[in-house]
């Protein structure tokens, strides 16, 4: 039974559809992470829920109870706006203490579980001060402390790591989980960072254009996304799209995708998908991810990885190659730019196609020193694995893969510790 | 810092010196005719040597101006206390209507909204004397005229529009979120405007309330035909300096001086809460 | 220098009178700007970066010190005269010119003929993305289009000197890495020289040649990004560059003296086995947390012992970790672990991020942050072990503040 559920909410201005039918379950205790481009309606979304925007059709209910024309004060609901919204004449104590006060509870009992918030979000020094003496860092915690002082069962963030400054964002978010983890609510948490939603999400909702594209875990949605559209949204520099539809081949049973003088082989559902695209006329697209892409480095074949031997202990080598089927392609090398530790080389392949290559800096060697040493030209390798197929004029994805199995067993558990985070949580 | 910059200071500081003597100089002069002669004010050419005198204030605080012509009775007093009382009830008055009026039209969109709105501040756009007659007329009917309360409902066309429109875009630059914050935290509409908007439009709400108390100290008309002698404002009252035996120049000199006391006495008080608004600063988020 | 473009000197900037100011929001603030070089100022909100970058505009007077543009003294002359173009953080557009006349003004005194006018801004519009509002009016696009729009205006000048004031912090994440791309081309291929203002230290990172970090009006280090990163000059800057920056510990240094087993056979690996170690502790925890600062060479090891206490760094990205806590079946360490991983800390948070993991620990209850380039299966709440290489420590002054050690290298 979920918590929260919302039923078929719409949300229109005039003539104009903000959110489209959104149909959504949260289970109670769950950290829902709504994530998508600005003006996807992902604030109108959270506003809704806290009361503060009507409903145009559609209802709300929380821990079973219909609440879509509940005024915002009779919901109960913690909310921690973007731009913080504190209350500027009175002081950090009094708006953290405002839902308790308007709970009718004794100064005494609000005075301690104000303090106890203060303490665990560590603005206990800063409390008689009013908004514009604080930091940004503080005002943020301060908002966030008001949420969560009256120990609401359900909490709504709405990007409240905006408008902070790039190391504090870092900070709340390792700190965040612990944080909700102690309230113990159910908590929906609205960002526009994909690293947010990949962080803090135990599933994310991708809303985008007023609707609902997909929902899942981290996991799911970063490996196996719905469309061309979601995939784009997540990664930094974000997914390579190729343009396929005239790269199919087919040879009686096998079909097969050419790029930069590799052949990918497709299997199983995607095969019989993109055989039946192909024949239809329809586009097709191939995606990979930058950091599944690495070089061919002298001195190996493509039947060694080099995800290993970088010190980080065996059986974790995620990222390396599942070298024995490795696509090998080849590719000129234009430029190299260091990017947060890691090395992002800009290629393009014999049919013009960009593709970028994300690699750890500190693993393999140096792209440029390898591009010289070829004149420019060097091979790529990546597992057939890690591709996505999209087809059609909107780029939905061809078909699952089924080989997540395989990969649990090679211990290619990509977002299994943040599952078993959710479960601490749960 | 170099000549240049003396020489740009020193000019800048004098551009300030003219500008403050250009604006002070007539409550200055004012001050000065407030304790001389009627003699010594008119004499030509005019000197600023003198000795100055209380006699004109302690006739308009005892009520008897002694002229050439003989005594005479002045309601003076009285006059500042009537312009004083109806100032401070007509403003209490339109704020207590006009402030959450204002709050509705920022904040909800009602249908005719916009409407009331605008007919309200249209009541500035006639001219109080083409109101004046009908209306005394009318007052006479329902018996209204040379009454307080007759006089308060007619300076609500002065101070209504004002506090209105002035508190009105006060309240919609307070940003809705904040509100919203509060009621989500468990408070309803009404504690949130009267613990959140009010506080947060004080500046404007002292603002306004400061213009339209003197507006409504200035009103010269609708007190002159609506009100009798024992109603009557200081600026009705100031009529009987203009005496048989000449124009009481020293006594006109030192009722203004008394006339602005009060307002400005308020003015001062208010800027407290203007600065506040000043020094908040963080209304907008 | 000879080819030095903008110039500023020990600039000042006092709010509130210079005799007893109420803020002294610029110290002492000296840059050299070679031409066509694209530099940052890099900070929190206060930190009189964006006041640097008015003073240089010309919107605030200098207190003391000279700016001086091409050779000659500018910091006396009005904004109109400096020679220098400017995008506002508050996008400031013209609001009864359409984007398009926005943009297309600055070129209005220009020489150019039409056609090579409208080239420009159609250039400009490409490159920003906005050719389909070009003929809106700025009252009718929302604020990141506004923000490129301003930014447009600032670029199609070409002036001696452009100055960006977070130029895109409007903007939503994945446009701006495109634009932080297409706008660093464009910034080079015109040999514009830049003085950027951000507080995202990615876009510094992506955009500038060298930046200047800055902190209560002080440029704590101007370098280039990689300097920033692996030779950190201050305590603040440590603190403040990488993503996620270093973690920072108060700690002492002792001598070695009972030399166990275990630090003997690390610093076998070292090859200094028997020599006279130093072990590193941390003393901000209750318990106090002592482990062997290996892979040092002798000299340094002695100046640590002399130095006595310190602030050591490191970055998440230099901390090793063992997968498995202590020696078990399926670790190839196996007997060495705990020599090679002598700390044991808990999991606080486990952040998969696609390309990388983050990871908070908690050492005794120091935090620690650590970054995998891959998924790291360990849940919330369990223990691993790690180890903090000394050879990979930044060491600070606990004085000064200042950086005394670099990956096991001693600051001259």
């Amino acid at each position: 039974m979920d918590y929260l559920s919302l039923n078929r909410i719409s949300k229109s201005f005039g003539k104009e559809k903000l959110l489209d039918e959104v149909t959504l379950g949260v289970a109670q205790g769950e950290n829902l992470v709504i994530f998508g481009p600005s003006g996807g309606g992902k604030t109108v979304l959270l506003r809704m829920i806290a009361g503060v925007e009507t409903v145009t059709q559609g209802s709300i209910e929380v821990g079973g109870r219909d609440i879509t024309f509940d005024p915002p004060e009779a919901r109960g609901i913690g909310v921690a706006l973007q731009n913080f919204a504190l209350f500027p004449h009175m002081t950090a104590f009094d708006n953290i203490a405002a839902p308790l006060a308007a709970r009718k509870k004794s100064q005494s009992e609000i005075t301690d579980a104000v303090q106890k918030i203060a303490k665990l979000l560590k603005i206990a020094q800063v409390l008689h001060h009013f908004p514009k003496q604080l930091s940004n860092g503080q005002k943020q915690r301060t908002a966030l402390a008001r949420a969560l002082v009256a120990r609401p069962p359900l909490l709504l963030l709405d990007d409240p790591l905006r408008n902070v400054d790039a190391k504090l964002r870092f900070e709340m978010r390792l700190e965040l989980p612990r944080l909700l983890r102690e309230a113990g609510a159910t908590v929906i948490y609205v960002t526009q960072d994909y690293r947010e939603a990949l962080a803090l999400g135990d599933r994310i909702a991708i809303l985008m254009g007023g609707k609902l594209l997909q929902i899942g875990t981290p996991r799911d949605i970063y490996e196996q996304p719905a469309s061309i559209k979601v995939a784009q949204l997540f990664g930094d520099p974000t997914i390579n799209i190729f343009d396929v539809t005239q790269a199919v081949r087919e040879n009686g049973q096998d079909v097969h995708l050419t790029l930069g003088g590799g052949v990918i082989p497709l299997a199983g559902a995607t095969a019989k998908a993109v055989r039946q695209a192909a024949h239809a006329g329809k586009k097709l697209w191939l995606g990979i991810r930058p950091e599944a892409i690495d070089f061919v480095w002298p001195g190996e074949g493509p039947g060694q990885g080099t995800g290993e031997g970088s010190g980080q202990g065996p059986g974790q080598g995620t990222n390396q190659i599942a070298h024995k089927n490795a696509v090998v392609i080849a590719a000129k090398l234009e430029a190299v730019n260091p990017l947060n530790e890691r090395h992002v080389s800009f290629l393009t392949t014999q049919e013009g196609h960009d593709i970028l290559c994300s690699r750890p800096a500190d693993e393999g060697g140096d792209p440029n020193q390898l591009a010289e040493a070829a004149k420019g030209q060097v091979k790529l390798q990546f597992s057939p694995d890690k591709i996505l197929v999209f087809g059609g004029d909107d780029g939905e994805i061809m078909a699952h893969h089924d080989d997540a199995a395989a990969r649990d067993a090679t211990g290619d558990a990509t977002g299994g510790a943040t599952r078993d985070a959710a479960m601490v949580t749960a | 810092m170099g000549g240049g910059a003396i020489l740009r200071y020193s000019l800048h500081r004098l551009a300030i010196l003219l500008v403050v003597v250009f604006f002070l100089f007539p409550i200055f002069w004012i001050a000065l005719m407030s304790l001389q002669t009627n003699e010594s004010i008119l004499r030509i050419p005019p000197s600023m040597v003198f000795t100055p005198i209380f006699d004109n204030y302690q006739a308009l605080i005892t009520g008897k101006l002694i002229t050439q012509a003989g005594s005479l009775d002045l309601p003076f007093m009285k006059n500042l206390f009537n312009s004083f009382f109806l100032s401070a009830a007509s403003v209490a008055v339109a704020l207590i209507l006009g402030v959450p009026a204002a709050y509705a039209f920022a904040r909800f969109k009602f249908r005719l909204g916009e409407n009331i709105a605008f007919t309200l501040l249209s009541f500035r756009f006639a001219p109080p004397l083409l109101v004046l007659l009908p209306l005394s007329l009318i007052y006479q009917t329902i018996g209204l005229d040379n009454s307080y309360v007759g006089l308060i409902w007619v300076y609500q066309l002065i101070c209504l529009p004002l506090i209105l429109w002035v508190v009105r875009s006060y309240f919609e630059d307070i940003s809705p979120e904040i509100e919203h914050a509060y009621r989500i935290a468990g408070h309803n509409w009404g504690q949130s405007f009267l613990r959140i908007a009010i506080p947060l439009a004080r500046p404007g709400i002292a603002a306004a309330g400061l213009l339209a108390f003197i507006f409504a100290w200035n009103n010269f008309v609708f007190a002159l035909i609506l009100a009798s002698a024992d109603k009557q404002p200081v600026t009705v009252g100031a009529l009987a300096f203009v005496t048989a035996s000449g124009i009481q120049y020293g006594q006109i000199a030192a009722a203004i001086i008394l006339s602005i006391l009060p307002t400005l006495l308020l003015a001062l008080y208010a800027q407290r809460y203007l600065v506040e608004g000043l020094s908040l600063g963080a209304v907008k988020g | 220098m000879t080819d030095t473009v903008l110039q500023l000197a020990n600039v000042n900037k006092y709010f509130g009178g210079s005799k007893a100011p109420m803020l002294h929001a610029v110290r002492d603030v000296s840059l050299d700007i070679k031409s066509g070089e694209i530099i940052a100022l890099l900070g929190s909100s206060g930190c009189g970066k964006t006041t640097t970058l008015r003073m240089i505009a010309g919107f605030e007077q200098v207190s003391s010190g000279r700016i001086d543009l091409g050779g000659r003294a500018i910091h006396d002359q009005p904004p109109g005269k400096r020679g220098v173009a400017m995008a506002f953080e508050g996008y400031s557009l013209y609001p009864p010119l359409t984007v398009r006349e926005n943009i297309g003004f600055a070129l209005k005194s220009s020489r150019l003929v039409k056609s090579q006018q409208q080239q420009q801004i159609d250039d400009i519009a490409h490159l920003l993305e906005i050719q389909a509002i070009m003929g809106r009016y700025p009252s009718s696009i929302s604020a990141g289009q506004q923000q490129r729009v301003s930014l447009g205006r600032a670029l199609i000048r070409r002036a001696a000197v452009t100055l960006l004031d977070e130029p895109m912090g409007q903007l939503e994440p994945q446009l701006r890495a495109v634009l932080r791309g297409r706008l660093k081309k464009y910034l080079r291929e015109h040999g514009m020289t830049t003085v950027l203002v951000t507080h995202d230290q990615t876009e510094a990172n992506a955009l500038a040649d060298r930046i200047a970090v800055m902190e209560g009006g002080v440029i704590h280090q101007f370098a280039s990004p990689a300097e920033l990163k692996h030779r950190p000059a201050t305590r603040f800057v440590a603190g403040f560059i990488g993503e996620p920056p270093m973690t920072l510990f108060n700690a002492e240094f002792a001598p070695t003296h009972s030399a166990p087993g275990q630090f003997a056979a690390s610093q076998g690996q070292t090859g200094r086995a028997g020599g006279n170690g130093c072990d590193i502790i941390l003393t901000d925890s209750e318990k106090k947390i002592r482990f062997a600062a290996t892979g040092l060479s002798d000299a340094v090891t002695q100046r640590l012992l002399a130095l006595g206490t310190a602030t050591i760094g490191i970055r998440p990205h230099d901390v090793r970790l063992s997968q498995v806590p202590g020696p078990g079946p399926g670790s190839e360490q196996g007997e060495n672990s705990a020599a090679e991983f002598p700390l044991t800390a808990a999991i606080t948070a486990n952040q998969w991020l696609g390309d990388q993991t983050h990871l908070a620990l908690s050492l005794d209850g120091l935090p620690l942050v650590a970054v995998v380039h891959r998924p790291f299966h360990q849940a919330v709440g369990a223990r691993i072990s790690l180890s903090l290489a000394a050879d990979k420590l930044h060491i600070f002054d606990l004085a000064t503040e200042r950086a005394v050690l670099h990956h096991g290298v001693w600051v001259s």
